[in-house]
């Protein structure tokens, strides 16, 4: 039982950090929050991934010993570096993340300067009321 | 209302995260040598990276030579969002000066 | 590897998290929001994945804090949860 906890604990957290980011979307009001909790469920996704990558038991950063020109290295040994192929991948959702939340804020300041709240209640409310009064413009 | 909908959203996460943390039964041991995602395409990787690109850090090798087509995505995604943010954020400055005029 | 720093590291992930999403002042969560990167970051220095560390440091803590102050100053800092 002890070992399957430890085994498998770092997932359990990965999970909480991701139901934190899903009930900031699902259930704050306010758009920044909800932005806040994309970037927290982005995050915890990432960690994952790149948590796929571990390798227990020595194993070192994937950076080569070595000139790099095949000279003055011993034989590579796989269990030696960690899997890289998660970094990679997980080096661009970052920067596409952080590209999403650029996009995200400047709609977000034109929401502003349209209805002058970011509460979701309100905008809704503000909305409902000029859709009432086109109809009975009409 | 309002009260009413934070608790349906709350129940909703956590029944999504019960649904996950039963899902990670399935998943290999947290730092298993030997678990698939280890074993299959970056052992080739580690071992012939610094021979066919003479680079020895393996992260970089795999970003700019065996996934550039990959990279290049990136950055055209990255080129989409800083227009797209100049596009936005320009026409409002538009609209404030003609309504200083 | 070093478990005690994994577990201290990850609780304090857990409680940036939680306190970020819960602070009435929106200037204060996004500050927090960047010390849960920084933490996030740690995590990943201490996984062993430092070019993900790196990029993390600079784009998600740096950037990524200068644009929301950056909207929060051209908007509203209350918010009302």
């Amino acid at each position: 039982m002890l070992e399957y906890v430890l085994a498998k604990y770092n997932y359990w957290i990965y999970v909480v950090l991701m139901m934190i980011g899903l009930y900031a979307m699902m259930g704050k009001r306010n758009l920044v929050k909800k932005l806040i909790g994309m970037n927290i469920f982005q995050t915890s996704i990432i960690l994952l991934f790149v948590s796929m990558g571990v390798k227990k038991g020595g194993a070192t950063v994937p950076i080569l010993m070595g000139d790099g020109h095949g000279h003055g290295e011993q034989i590579i040994q796989v269990a030696d570096y960690l899997n890289p192929l998660p970094h990679v991948l997980m080096l661009t959702a970052i920067v596409v993340s952080i590209a999403t939340t650029g996009v995200a804020l400047a709609t977000l300041i034109l929401i502003y300067k349209r209805y002058h709240t970011l509460e979701e209640d309100e905008i809704m409310a503000i909305r409902k009321e000029a859709a009432a009064y086109k109809t009975l413009g009409t | 209302m309002k009260i009413w909908f934070k608790w349906i959203s709350l129940i909703a996460v956590i029944m999504t995260g019960a649904l996950l943390i039963y899902g990670t039964h399935d998943m290999p041991a947290w730092g298993d040598p030997n678990s698939p995602a280890n074993s299959h395409v970056s052992p080739r990787y580690i071992l012939e990276a610094t021979k066919l690109t003479a680079t020895p850090n393996i992260v970089s090798a795999v970003l700019a030579d065996y996934r550039s087509y990959d990279t290049l995505g990136e950055s055209a995604v990255i080129f989409t969002a800083s227009i797209s943010c100049l596009f936005l954020l320009r026409r409002i400055r538009k609209e404030k000066t003609s309504e200083d005029k | 590897m070093i478990w005690q720093l994994d577990l201290i590291l990850l609780l304090f992930i857990v409680i940036c998290a939680i306190a970020a999403i819960n602070i009435k002042d929106l200037m204060s969560a996004v500050i927090i929001l960047g010390a849960y990167s920084f933490f996030m970051c740690l995590l990943w220095t201490e996984m062993g994945a430092v070019d993900v560390a790196f990029t993390e440091a600079s784009v998600g803590a740096g950037i990524g804090t200068v644009l929301f102050i950056a909207a929060i100053n051209k908007t509203a800092r209350r918010s009302k949860d």
